[in-house]
């Protein structure tokens, strides 16, 4: 499905966003004012983009937890100060500081992810249920990474939603390696989306690094959801060029990867740089105004950042909290 | 509402426990459209609380899922996330521990730990009990292990009137319950009115009163329990007090009850070790330690694996067991 060119500077904007605040991200860790971990985005944030950019308000959605879905939710339209909050433990946090990096957000059907790995396909059959039992047209946009697909849930949930033709949506962004361990050493197969096929589920592979390949696999995915033909699976191949979590290794098996290595994926599949570079060849955006862009995107993090710095750091009584564990 | 909970009601009749699960679901499938059932081979009814609910209310609300737990389990967390009220049924509660990430850490903890703003309708059914020699699997209780985990409520009927009440209250509860139900008390019968009532959750039951000591037991239990107490009317008092659910617990009405006896036995099919019974006697030493005469001693299933076979007959509390517990804390 071809995008226009405002769906096109869509995606751009969301994504020179998306790089900001993951680099603010590792700011605020670098400096201890995190409470929890970060998995840093790095250069595989154009799927993540692609995936929430195109979504309405009431479509479910299980953002990655690459970037703690910072690139997922931007596109869904999110309160990313109370976003950012959470992270730090603040009062302002959207689950008031007792998360860590366990965000929800409700009201745009963003339940909060777990921090099990493939947790989150369950959730989401769950979602494409509740929407066929109600006959909305609402769709589930359930991203992963390769990883992910090596637990059972990921094959419950693609039996289910594919038996019950659910409006499920499995995006899974595959960069190659589960925190140190390759793919292809879990993998029988090369491509993660050909296990779709055996449920039937049709599958497209897509250049993770290409924005624009990206935004055109979520607007196909999503149409066919909509229009209740079941599940569809998008695969998008994309890199980790730095290590899987802030502090941790960046090894494959026992061998460290070579750092040179990440260098040249970092200076040449920089979606940000690849996207741009088509944007003013086609004329949609001169270079200046793409440096306007990014700089109105260093600001809104400088801001979602003071706005942090400013929020009290949780501290609720016992009491108070004791009172929270069950709803009324 | 005086023991058996029922004096206001006009019209009562005989039920079996399993009727009064499948007129509760009914009831509040019809008060509710957001109300389903879901579980492995619940139409044709692998127990009879499910059978024939399709016909009245269609394969969209009465579902026959995949063997696949965690899935299952998704299917109803996710349409409660999204606003629906799922009744999840596991078939035996064992079962559940498939998934047991989904119903120890997320079902439970998800309120809180997303700042208690949105609530989680959802109703899990399992049915556990030592006695059918079936062994582990399908006997163990999880009561024990689901209260250790903070958010859930949990709840283990003993009669039909009980079992209907409990079981609306689940269903219109804003969060996770374990509705459990002792496989041996399917069959059981009793009184159960025609009107629409709830039993709340967190509200105990003296099952007998008496004067001399106080017994606290559950599901199958409480009748080993009642007739422990029946075999030593003519010499020892005995109150039997069913706690009905042991999240929320009634710690008040057994407090009351020791304050009259000054002895407590704890009747728990759970094992034995770091169970229902031994939170209850440690809530005991912290609560009501003043108001004890003599220990407090538990009757539970021994620490070792539930057992298959002929072996569970004697290896679970008994009502023989019971007596001679009840007689050693009046010497």
């Amino acid at each position: 499905m071809a995008l226009n060119g405002k769906q096109k500077k869509l995606l751009f904007t969301n994504l020179v966003r998306a790089h900001a605040l993951d680099r603010m991200m590792m700011r605020i860790i670098r400096a201890g004012k995190m409470v929890g971990f970060y998995h840093e985005g790095g250069i595989a944030l154009a799927p993540g983009v692609a995936a929430g950019s195109f979504l309405r308000q009431d479509d479910a959605m299980n953002p990655h937890y690459r970037a703690h879905g910072l690139a997922h939710m931007i596109g869904k339209g999110v309160d990313l100060r109370t976003y950012v909050a959470e992270h730090m433990g603040r009062v302002d946090g959207c689950c008031k500081g007792r998360s860590s990096f366990h965000v929800s957000f409700p009201d745009h059907h963003i339940f909060g992810w777990s921090g099990n790995i493939g947790a989150n396909f369950p959730p989401c059959i769950g979602y494409g249920f509740a929407a066929r039992y109600r006959g909305t047209d609402q769709v589930v946009m359930n991203c992963s990474g390769d990883g992910s697909y090596q637990e059972g849930r990921a094959h419950e949930a693609m039996l289910m939603s594919a038996n019950w033709k659910l409006p499920h949506i499995f995006w899974c962004e595959n960069n190659g390696i589960s925190q140190s361990t390759a793919a292809s050493e879990t993998f029988p197969v090369q491509d993660v989306s050909r296990l779709a096929a055996t449920f039937e589920i049709p599958a497209l592979i897509v250049d993770g690094q290409d924005l624009f390949a990206c935004g055109e696999a979520a607007l196909k995915a999503i149409a066919h959801a909509r229009a209740g033909k079941g599940p569809f699976f998008v695969e998008l191949k994309t890199y980790r060029s730095q290590e899987h979590n802030v502090g941790g290794l960046n090894n494959e098996g026992a061998v460290t990867r070579d750092p040179k290595l990440m260098q040249e994926w970092r200076e040449t599949l920089d979606p940000v740089a690849l996207a741009a570079a088509k944007l003013i060849k086609q004329r949609l955006y001169t270079a200046d105004e793409i440096e306007q862009i990014k700089a109105d995107a260093e600001r809104e993090a400088d801001e979602i950042e003071l706005f942090c710095e400013a929020s009290p750091k949780a501290t609720p009584s016992i009491d108070e909290l004791m009172n929270g564990v069950y709803a009324q | 509402m005086n023991a058996k909970g029922q004096d206001k009601m006009s019209t009562t009749r005989e039920i079996t426990l399993g009727d009064a699960m499948k007129e509760a679901l009914a009831e509040e499938m019809r008060r509710d459209e957001d109300v389903f059932l879901l579980g492995i081979s619940i139409r044709a009814g692998t127990f009879l609380y499910t059978k024939g609910l399709v016909d009245e209310f269609g394969g969209k609300r009465v579902i026959d899922a995949p063997l696949a737990e965690p899935g299952n389990f998704g299917v109803a967390y996710g349409a409660a996330q999204e606003g629906l009220r799922p009744v999840l049924d596991w078939m035996y509660a064992g079962f559940s521990y498939f998934a047991g990430s989904e119903v120890f850490l997320q079902s439970g903890q998800y309120h809180f730990l997303h700042g208690s703003q949105h609530p989680l309708p959802l109703t899990m059914i399992g049915t556990c009990g030592v006695g059918r020699r079936v062994g582990n699997e399908h006997a163990t209780l999880p009561y024990g292990a689901l209260i250790h985990h903070p958010g859930l409520k949990v709840c283990l009927p003993s009669t039909p009137y009980d079992a209907k009440g409990l079981l609306k209250s689940a269903i219109r509860d804003n969060n996770p319950v374990f509705f459990l139900w002792h496989t041996s008390l399917m069959a059981t019968k009793g009184h159960v009115p025609l009107e629409d009532y709830v039993v709340p959750l967190g509200v105990a039951d003296v099952k007998r009163a008496g004067s001399d000591v106080t017994v606290l037991a559950s599901g199958l239990q409480l009748h080993h329990s009642l007739k422990a107490a029946e075999a030593l009317k003519d010499e020892i008092s005995v109150e039997v007090i069913d706690p009905r659910s042991f999240e929320p617990f009634d710690l008040d009405c057994l407090l009351r009850s020791v304050e009259k006896t000054s002895r407590l036995v704890i009747v728990d099919e759970d094992y034995e070790r770091a169970g229902f019974a031994a939170e209850v006697c440690a809530l005991m030493m912290e609560k009501g330690y003043d108001l004890l005469d003599a220990p407090v001693k538990r009757v539970c299933h021994p620490n070792m694996p539930i057992p298959g076979g002929y072996i569970d007959a004697y290896s679970m509390p008994t009502p023989d067991r019971i007596e001679a517990a009840i007689r050693e804390v009046c010497r």
